[in-house]
């Protein structure tokens, strides 16, 4: 399944993708203002935090701030990607639209994985990278090799991992149909993601490890760029994205053999 | 007046019945929300700890107490969208009303009134739950839990009102992302929905006492969580009233302005 | 070109389909289609058509019996099988809304692995066929319902499908362009020996297109075969039309008085009184013309629909 088709059909759609949204360009405006105002946000609460105290749980100003950069950034990826084809995937299955990306000569899970795009959430992306340079300026890191790929490395599994996520949680909308109300709560699980999962009560971080992947997405990535990883770690998230990813494969098709059942 | 009493229940009880039949949507709404103050509180109590037991005026325990009662008056300040406005405007709702003999906001008031009353039954288990997890320090008065009760329909008509002069700006200009996003986020910082204004600067502590953001959440909040003397107990109802009637005054004369331009640009 | 493979068609045997509801969507339905044919699907809302359709595409699997396409099971939706159909639907787009159809004929292109001449070659080739020249560069959102109709048809034939399943693809459609798709249709099947599944609620598509039709009511086949055959077997009756020397005279003795159009009066008899009745008329009555037909295929329809209504409420 992970061949080379679903590099080139991801191609394909990014690709009519972004001239659709290049057509509406008052929108990277839109999305310009909504960033900043985000991150300003962010900024005084990171601020207001730090003015009464030296360090969070063993987390430094800068090193707060790097994991402030991952959060967004993952957030651009996901919004980007994996939230549009998520959403219009409820849709159709709830509509019973999903017909054409079920008659086109490709899996149907990579068709409706990659068929949306937004370009415009890639400012996110831009600005999570210039926070987190800001960021490693602060810490006075130098990047070495094995460092920023062990980060790129945590970012892709961690990014695989909520990939999962979403499509388990979408496909339940092959049995049940009010599912749309479970993805509202993936944006304020999220949310938790910027600041580092240590921070947590036990019984949270768990659910923030296992159940809604987002300690993998964020805080594992800026444990990678602020030297707290360790190879047990990663290998841990390669291994969880494993299956996560087989557990959505598998889910995925029974909801489609459900589909095909079911409908007229 | 009577008439008006009438069509607010009427339109309140309309919205008990509909509202109860989503019990499911409700609660998954709500429980989306839950996770903005979880992590404030987290975060603050974390810091509380580690600066010996308090900070900014409060312990772990009044922490949790602050932002479970968070939730609910959230709750009360969810009302008619800015966003919202666009939608009227086009889809000719509100050319509509505008034909009707009552001014279109009571029937928003009236309707959104009555959800809350099944917010406020659904919160219940919901605040428990927490309290469980939690552990929050709560040791309220009887004056503390009558103002509180009062407050929170307060906070709600200041709310209402303030979203409606803000979605007034449609009139103007279908560019209102910029203007609602920018005013979101000083009302988050300044009402003390983020933090308790206390742990906030001293001049945004100032600049927050003369605008209404604080009236419409963190009065209510600190009502019931903080020991507050009884005299200002009264004397922060009395603000809300100011501000409520300062702002339907407001409203009312923008409203006139913003129908005019609107009927003679022949929306 | 794709390989000759013996036994092409569909076939289905014992179908019994079930909802989520228990309602038997489609119910010992059997037939089978040669290469090239052109078939189309009568029946009303609900009959099956669109169940038969999705089965024969594999978007749905039925709960006993076989599907088979061109030698494949369609519900295991291999990648050779799904090249090599296509599948339009009247009421719903594929196209990308806000961009010129070109960009998603590119689109399509990628998807099937086509080669670029070949693609070329076809694309323009039904751009002028269609007329489309001037309307490829607009966003498709600009095109009028009609134009882009002919885009998506055109943009679901670029891979040259050898199997064509076409849900309603005229509906809502003006009848100039109800014509015009239904030559490329037509074409198409000539040129590429294609076969053909159609379903409509337009008499006119099946009539102009279909040598072959099945029809289908309450999830069973009522009839397969000519269009002819289906008025023989179907109709009871013959329509009379008389115009009279005189107005207003009473034909009602005659046989049952469908309508009055001035001096024209249209009468519905029982095929077997036919002769007798026109002999009545001719020999009784002052009559300037006379004509007999056969009812409207759509009125034949309807009483098909309608007769068997009632047997299905007694099972």
């Amino acid at each position: 399944m992970m061949n080379m088709s679903l590099f080139r059909l991801a191609f394909i759609y990014f690709r009519v993708g972004a001239l659709n949204e290049l057509q509406y360009r008052v929108n990277f405006f839109v999305q310009l203002l909504q960033s900043f105002i985000a991150l300003g946000v962010g900024l005084v609460g990171l601020g207001l935090v730090f003015s009464h105290t030296t360090d969070l749980n063993g987390w430094s100003r800068p090193e707060l701030l790097a994991v402030m950069g991952v959060h967004i950034l993952m957030g651009g990826l996901i919004s980007a990607i994996i939230q549009p084809n998520m959403q219009r995937l409820l849709d159709d299955v709830r509509e019973g639209t999903l017909d054409y990306a079920l008659t086109k000569p490709e899996d149907a899970q990579v068709v409706v994985s990659v068929r949306e795009f937004r370009l415009w959430r890639f400012v996110d992306v831009v600005m999570g990278l210039i926070v987190l340079s800001a960021a490693l300026f602060q810490l006075q890191v130098r990047l070495g090799v094995w460092q920023a790929l062990a980060f790129v490395t945590a970012l892709l599994l961690g990014w695989a991992m909520i990939y999962a996520f979403w499509l388990m949680l979408t496909s339940t909308a092959f049995w049940f149909i009010r599912v749309d109300q479970l993805v509202n709560l993936f944006e304020g699980v999220y949310a938790a993601g910027r600041w580092p999962v240590s921070v947590y009560p036990d019984w949270l971080r768990t659910g923030l490890t296992f159940l809604v992947p987002v300690a993998f997405a964020v805080t594992v990535p800026a444990e990678a760029l602020t030297g707290r990883l360790t190879g047990q770690t990663l290998l841990g998230a390669a291994a969880l994205a494993a299956v996560l990813l087989l557990l959505a494969r598998w889910v995925w098709s029974r909801g489609l053999r459900a589909y095909s059942g079911a409908s007229a | 007046m009577r008439d008006m009493l009438r069509y607010y229940l009427t339109g309140m009880k309309i919205a008990v019945v509909e509202q109860f039949q989503y019990p499911a949507a409700n609660y998954f709404y709500m429980i989306g929300m839950i996770a903005e103050p979880v992590i404030y509180l987290v975060v603050w109590s974390t810091i509380a700890q580690a600066q010996g037991g308090a900070v900014g005026g409060y312990t772990p325990g009044q922490f949790a107490a602050y932002y479970i009662v968070w939730t609910l008056v959230r709750n009360m300040n969810i009302v008619f969208t800015p966003y919202g406005w666009e939608f009227l405007i086009r889809q000719g709702q509100l050319s509509a009303s505008l034909l009707r003999p009552l001014h279109p906001i009571h029937g928003f008031i009236s309707y959104f009134a009555g959800w809350k009353v099944v917010v406020i039954v659904l919160w219940l288990p919901l605040a428990a739950f927490l309290s469980l997890v939690f552990k929050p320090e709560l040791h309220p008065t009887l004056l503390q839990v009558a103002v509180f009760a009062v407050a929170i329909w307060g906070a709600y008509l200041i709310r209402t009102m303030l979203s409606w002069l803000l979605g007034m700006v449609s009139f103007w200009t279908t560019r209102v992302s910029a203007i609602f996003e920018l005013y979101f986020a000083l009302e988050l910082l300044l009402s003390g929905r983020l933090v308790p204004l206390s742990l906030m600067p001293l001049w945004v502590q100032q600049l927050a006492a003369y605008l209404p953001f604080k009236w419409a959440f963190q009065f209510p909040i600190e009502a019931l969580v903080s020991p507050i003397p009884p005299a200002q107990l009264v004397a922060g109802l009395g603000m809300q009233v100011f501000w409520i009637v300062f702002s339907t005054l407001v409203m009312q004369v923008v409203w006139r302005i913003g129908v005019r331009r609107f009927t003679a640009v022949g929306g | 070109m794709p390989e000759r493979e013996a036994g092409l068609g569909a076939a289905l045997k014992s179908l019994v389909k079930r909802t989520m509801r228990e309602v038997k969507a489609v119910d010992r339905i059997s037939f089978e289609v040669g290469r090239g044919e052109v078939v189309g699907f009568l029946g009303p809302n609900g009959a099956g058509k669109t169940t038969t359709l999705k089965m024969l595409s594999g978007l749905l699997y039925p709960t006993s019996g076989e599907v088979g396409v061109l030698g494949r099971v369609p519900s295991r939706r291999e990648r050779e099988f799904l090249r090599q159909i296509t599948l339009v639907m009247g009421n719903r787009n594929q196209l990308q809304w806000d961009l010129p159809a070109l960009d998603s004929f590119d689109l399509n292109r990628a998807v099937y692995r086509l080669p670029e001449a070949e693609f070329k070659r076809t694309r323009d080739d039904f751009i002028e066929l269609l007329e489309l020249k001037d309307l490829v560069r607009k966003p498709v959102r600009n095109l009028s319902l009609g134009e882009r109709m002919k885009m998506e048809i055109v943009g679901a034939l670029l891979h040259r499908p050898g199997v064509l399943f076409l849900d309603e693809p005229t509906i809502g459609l003006d009848v100039t362009m109800q014509k015009r798709i239904r030559s490329f249709v037509a074409e198409y099947n000539r040129r590429y020996g294609a076969t053909v599944l159609l379903t409509s609620h337009y008499m006119a598509d099946v009539v102009a297109l279909c040598k072959r039709v099945i029809v289908i009511h309450h999830g069973h086949i009522l009839y397969d075969g000519d269009l002819s055959g289906l008025v023989e077997r179907f109709s009871a009756y013959k329509t009379i039309g008389v115009t009279l020397a005189e107005a207003d005279v009473d034909l009602s003795a005659y046989g049952e008085v469908m309508g009055k159009d001035g001096g024209r009066v249209t009468l519905r008899v029982p095929k077997a009184e036919t002769p007798r009745a026109t002999a009545r008329l001719l020999a009784e009555l002052p009559v300037d013309d006379l004509t007999i037909e056969d009812p409207p295929i759509e009125d034949v329809i309807e009483r098909v629909f309608a007769l068997e209504a009632p047997q299905e409420a007694g099972r």
